[in-house]
C-alpha cells in the first residue's frame, strides 16, 4: 500500500503549494529592499515602537528610503505615532500602495485600519480555543501583508515587533535569515534578563544580531537641562565594556527619556520638529551606528 | 492530508467542497480508478486550522473558486468603521460612485481586509475631485497623493 510520500500532491487543493507560492510572493515583493531590520526586545514597554519610528525618521532625514511594518497586530501603535491613522490604502497596478508619513516614511499598521476602540479579532470557524490557531493566523496575516504591499525600492524596511521572547524567535523564523535584529532594553535588570533570553534564542539561528539600544537611559529634565537617573540599576551601564552584563551583543547607544518626545508620539509629529535636544542627538547617534553596522560586511562581535 | 483508495492503491482526487456550515466543511474525494466516493467532514477546529494558514480549499484552489475555509469575506469586517454611504443629493437620494472594470480589477488585487476601507476612501477622494466615477486615473492620482 502506498504511503504519504508515495503520493504526489494532495488530491486537488495544493495547500502546500499555496503556502510555497505565498513565500515566493513575499520574496519577490521584498527583492528591492536592501536591509530588513526587526526591532524587538522580548520585553514590553521598553520603547520599541518609539525607537523604530524615530530611527526611521533620522535615517529618512539622511535621504534614505525607509518603511515600517507594524508587526504588533494586537497593539499597533505606529499608525498614531506616525500620523497615518486615517491613511488611505490605494490599489496599485497589482498590489496595494504603501501609505506614507508627512516626512516620506512608508508605514503599514493595522492601526490605520482598525479603530483604537476595537481589539483585533479574526473571523473564526471555531468558538473559543483561539490559543490553538491564533499565532498561525497572525503569521498568515503578516505573510499576506508582506506579499500584497508595494514595498518597491527601499534602503531599509523596519519591522516593529510585538513583545515576547518566544514571539521574537518566531518572527526570525518567519522573516528568514535576511532579516537582522536590533534589540531594545531599558536600564532594569528585569528587562535586561528578558532581552538576554531573546539574545540567547536568536543566537541559535542564522539571523544577524546588530546590537541593542538602551532606551530610557535616564530622563531629560528640561528645567535643569540635564540627564537625570530614571531607573536605579544595580549594574549601571559600563562605558568601558560598552554594554551591561548579560547582553553579549554590541550596544549601539543609549537614549534618555524625554516627556516631550512622548507627547510628539501621541500626536504624530515627527522628531525633526523637536528642537535639538540630548534625546535627538542620542537618536541621531544610534541611527548612524545602525547604518554603519548594516553597511559593514562583517558580523559584529557577540 | 491525502487520501488513498485502499482496494485500488490509488490516490483519491478532490471533487467538491461544500460551503462551511457551522464551521464544518464537506470535502468530497473520489477514486479515479473505481469511482468510490467519500467525504471528509471537518470539525470547526480543523476548519480553523486550515483557515489560519490563509489557504483555500477546493478542486482548483489556485483560482478564486476555491472555498476559503470557514470564511467568505474580510476577516475583520466586524471591526471596520461603518462603510461611508454616498453623499445624498438635494433630493435626499444617495449619489453612487461608479467603478470602471479596470478600477474594480485593481481593487480585487488587494487583500480582502483592506478593500472596504480602500473603496470608501477612494470614493471620497473621487467626490472631492468632482467626479462620480473611479477609474484607473483616479486610482493613480490617489496613489501619488497618499502612497510611497
Amino acid at each position: 500500500m502506498k504511503g504519504y510520500h508515495d503520493i504526489v500532491g494532495d488530491g486537488g487543493s495544493r495547500v502546500l503549494e499555496q503556502v510555497a507560492d505565498q513565500r515566493t510572493r513575499i520574496t519577490d515583493g521584498l527583492a528591492g529592499v536592501r536591509h530588513l531590520v526587526a526591532v524587538g526586545s522580548g520585553k514590553g514597554g521598553v520603547g520599541k515602537s518609539t525607537l523604530t519610528l524615530h530611527l526611521a525618521g533620522a535615517l529618512r532625514a539622511r535621504g534614505l528610503r525607509i518603511a515600517i511594518l507594524d508587526a504588533d497586530f494586537n497593539g499597533p501603535s505606529q499608525a498614531r505615532m506616525a500620523g497615518v491613522q486615517g491613511a488611505l490604502f490605494v490599489p496599485g497596478s497589482h498590489k496595494v500602495a504603501l501609505p506614507r508619513t508627512r516626512n516620506g516614511i512608508g508605514v503599514f499598521s493595522m492601526g490605520s485600519l482598525i479603530p483604537e476602540s476595537e481589539s483585533l479579532e479574526f473571523e473564526s470557524a471555531a468558538q473559543g480555543e483561539s490559543h490553538t490557531w491564533r499565532a498561525t493566523r497572525e503569521f498568515a496575516l503578516l505573510g499576506e501583508i508582506l506579499g500584497s504591499v508595494e514595498w518597491g525600492a527601499l534602503d531599509l524596511l523596519m519591522f516593529d515587533l510585538p513583545p515576547g521572547a518566544e514571539r521574537t524567535v518566531q518572527y526570525a523564523d518567519f522573516l528568514g535569515p535576511r532579516t537582522s535584529f536590533l534589540l531594545v532594553t531599558i536600564p532594569s535588570e528585569v528587562a535586561r534578563g528578558v532581552v538576554a533570553r531573546s539574545v540567547a534564542a536568536l543566537s541559535k539561528g542564522p539571523n544577524r544580531l546588530l546590537g541593542y539600544v538602551e532606551n530610557m537611559s535616564g530622563y531629560f529634565c528640561r528645567d535643569c537641562n540635564a540627564i537625570k537617573p530614571l531607573f536605579v540599576s544595580p549594574e549601571p551601564f559600563d562605558a568601558a565594556q560598552g554594554r551591561p552584563s548579560g547582553l553579549e551583543i554590541p550596544c549601539l547607544g543609549t537614549v534618555p527619556f524625554d516627556p516631550e518626545l512622548a507627547r510628539l508620539c501621541d500626536t504624530g509629529i515627527p522628531l525633526a520638529e523637536l528642537p535639538e535636544t540630548p534625546v535627538g542627538r542620542a537618536l541621531e547617534h544610534v541611527a548612524q551606528q545602525l547604518l554603519d553596522t548594516l553597511e559593514s560586511t562583517t558580523e559584529p562581535p557577540r | 492530508m491525502k487520501f488513498l483508495c485502499v482496494p485500488c492503491d490509488s490516490p483519491m482526487k478532490l471533487q467538491t467542497v461544500g460551503p462551511p456550515e457551522r464551521g464544518s466543511l464537506s470535502v468530497v474525494y473520489s477514486c479515479p480508478e473505481c469511482g468510490y466516493e467519500m467525504a471528509m467532514l471537518t470539525n470547526p477546529f480543523e476548519t480553523q486550522l486550515v483557515q489560519s494558514l490563509g489557504v483555500r480549499i477546493g478542486p482548483d484552489a489556485s483560482s478564486t473558486e476555491g472555498t476559503r475555509a470557514g470564511g467568505t469575506s474580510c476577516p475583520f469586517a466586524a471591526m471596520m468603521p461603518a462603510t461611508e454611504v454616498a453623499l445624498p443629493d438635494q433630493a435626499g437620494e444617495p449619489i453612487p460612485v461608479r467603478w470602471t472594470s479596470g478600477a474594480e480589477a485593481r481593487l480585487a488585487n488587494i487583500p480582502e481586509f483592506v478593500r472596504p476601507m480602500a473603496r470608501t476612501g477612494i470614493e471620497r477622494f473621487a467626490r472631492e475631485r468632482g467626479t462620480l466615477e473611479v477609474d484607473e486615473k483616479i486610482l493613480d492620482a490617489a496613489r501619488d497623493f497618499f502612497g510611497m
